[in-house]
């Protein structure tokens, strides 16, 4: 749990050379369950895209730990509603694209693939939906599919963008519920932008808290304690 | 059922023809698809548009240098099918290129710059052509939809072009619909968006080029449009989507062949009619349907 598995180091990001934070430090341990917080505007969803690749950086570096041997293999939850209804595609066939990053241009998914897929869809509890068109899932159901499209990438950290958004109360806990069950079945890296501070203080443990300009780090009983909160408010006072 | 037999004769004088509107009436909603797909419709509008003024500009400029001093009637031969493919292959695939990636920037609007490209290309392939009655007469045919003096030469390139196209998208579907539903998860699987946003749009522009030339932009952007609207009506999944607008498409080309044949319509607004009058029909066949369900479900 102590490992570091990344390290920005006075990163700049933003879009078209304007910074929305600027010179940022921090690391990420291995195995660590992760919660970016922050209010809207405060550069949360651009810090996972640039970790991504999404978005370029506009300075500084991302640096994995040298002793993983190769870059690691990132699995990406984004917000739903990014994806377009139009597209004729059933949950199995969005799960599958996971797949796409091991399978070569003009190659088919052979049949270890689509049972990895299977496989994926039945971890999140999504196998019943395998055949429903993705389009007319509910928000929690469509989360359950995107996040087993995440695993069917084999990811070695996992990125998720407000994936409790717009969902109700029930579907909301069933989905940290599963986050919580991936994290401690698979120790995978998870760092997860969410709104819900009881959510995050339940199921994470670690905290990224953007604020202003500012990065604070440290473990949710330290960081989410009523006097730390005063003291990050005040930083805003200040 | 007399008049399918006549056309489909070996003998039969405009065999060309009726060819290659089964080919473009089969390519171009294949592609299409992509065009509905990535909200680009209003792009399959412009893109014939200003596939034609790159032909006018190729019979134009050319020919205001004295470099091209006749022109045959009818369709074009030789040299001329040459120039005219260069210039609406270039023509399109700058324009699709540029308005693609002005699109990605999210700057200005995009319904905007398509419009006004369409609105200019019209007015140039005229001005382009204005002073050049040769390359008019041409042209003219072609803004008509007038599909009748197709040459062996123009056959062969039309289909080899198309079945480029086909294997393309045949053996790259995986990644043009990764790229086309979720870019930014084809950036954490490392593929090169870019790359793969190219060699789409060059296929696209390809069929359009292609199409444009053979017969003209009302009908081209007919088929590019209506066959993938029609069939996202019925279609269950991409598989079908294509299949069902590639099918459509080569069913009203022929059908539209003989209307036009036996009445002596051209064939390019035959064939856009007739895919409209399919498009309601199926619309409102569909609604019909999911009315009587509803009322089954009660």
């Amino acid at each position: 749990m102590t490992e570091e598995f990344l390290k920005l180091e006075k990163l700049t990001i933003g879009y078209n050379s304007q910074p929305i934070l600027s010179n940022i430090s921090l690391t990420i341990k291995r195995g660590s369950f992760t919660g970016l917080l922050g209010t809207n505007g405060s550069g949360k969803s651009t810090l996972i895209k640039t970790i991504l690749g999404i978005i370029p950086a506009l300075s500084g570096e991302i640096v994995y730990n040298a002793g993983y041997g190769k870059q690691p293999v990132l699995g990406y939850v984004p917000q739903r509603e990014t994806l377009d209804p139009i597209y004729l595609l059933s949950s199995f066939e969005v799960v599958l694209m996971g797949a796409c990053g091991r399978v070569g241009p003009g190659r088919f998914m052979n049949r270890a693939e689509k049972e990895w897929a299977h496989h994926c869809l039945r971890e999140t509890g999504a196998d019943d939906l395998s055949r429903k068109r993705f389009s007319q899932l509910s928000g929690g159901q469509k989360q359950r599919v995107l996040i087993a499209r995440a695993l069917a990438a084999k990811p070695d950290f996992l990125l998720l963008d407000e994936p409790t958004a717009g969902i109700d109360a029930a579907a909301s806990q069933a989905i940290m519920e599963l986050l919580r069950r991936l994290h401690s079945e698979h120790q995978l890296t998870i760092l997860m932008v969410n709104h819900d501070l009881q959510a995050v203080r339940r199921y994470v443990h670690e905290i990224i808290w953007l604020h202003q300009g500012k990065v604070v780090q440290g473990p949710v009983a330290k960081l989410l304690s009523r006097d730390k909160i005063e003291e990050i408010l005040d930083l805003e006072l200040e | 059922m007399d008049t399918l037999r006549e056309i489909f004769d070996p003998g039969f004088l405009l065999r060309n023809s009726v060819y290659i509107s089964l080919l473009v009436g089969f390519a171009c909603p294949l592609v299409g698809v992509y065009l509905i797909l990535r909200r680009l419709v209003f792009m399959g509008v412009a893109l014939p548009q200003i596939s034609s003024c790159g032909i006018a500009f190729a019979f134009a400029v050319p020919g205001g240098w004295g470099l091209i001093d006749h022109m045959h009637q009818g369709h074009f031969a030789g040299d001329e099918h040459t120039l005219a493919f260069i210039g609406s292959t270039v023509f399109t695939l700058t324009a699709i290129l540029i308005l693609a990636f002005l699109e990605r920037r999210g700057r200005g609007l995009a319904e905007g710059r398509i419009g006004t490209a369409y609105v200019l290309a019209g007015a140039w392939s005229i001005l382009l052509l204005v002073k050049n009655p040769l390359g008019e007469r041409g042209l003219l045919d072609l803004l008509k939809g007038e599909i009748i003096a197709i040459s062996n030469f123009d056959l062969g390139l039309t289909a080899g072009t198309f079945l480029i196209v086909m294997v393309v998208l045949f053996l790259f579907n995986k990644e043009f619909l990764l790229v086309s539903f979720d870019r930014e998860m084809a950036v954490t699987l490392k593929k090169n968006v870019l790359v793969w946003d190219f060699l789409l749009f060059l296929m696209i522009g390809l069929t359009i080029s292609m199409s444009v030339l053979s017969v003209g932009p009302l009908v081209a952007f007919g088929f590019l449009l209506i066959p993938p609207l029609t069939a996202h009506l019925f279609a269950r999944n991409m598989r079908q989507f294509a299949l069902f607008a590639a099918c459509m498409g080569g069913f009203t080309a022929i059908i539209g062949f003989c209307l036009a044949y036996r009445w002596d319509y051209p064939v390019g607004p035959t064939d856009v009619a007739l895919l409209g009058v399919l498009y309601a029909v199926a619309f409102i066949g569909r609604k019909i349907y999911l009315g009587f369900r509803t009322i089954q479900a009660h």
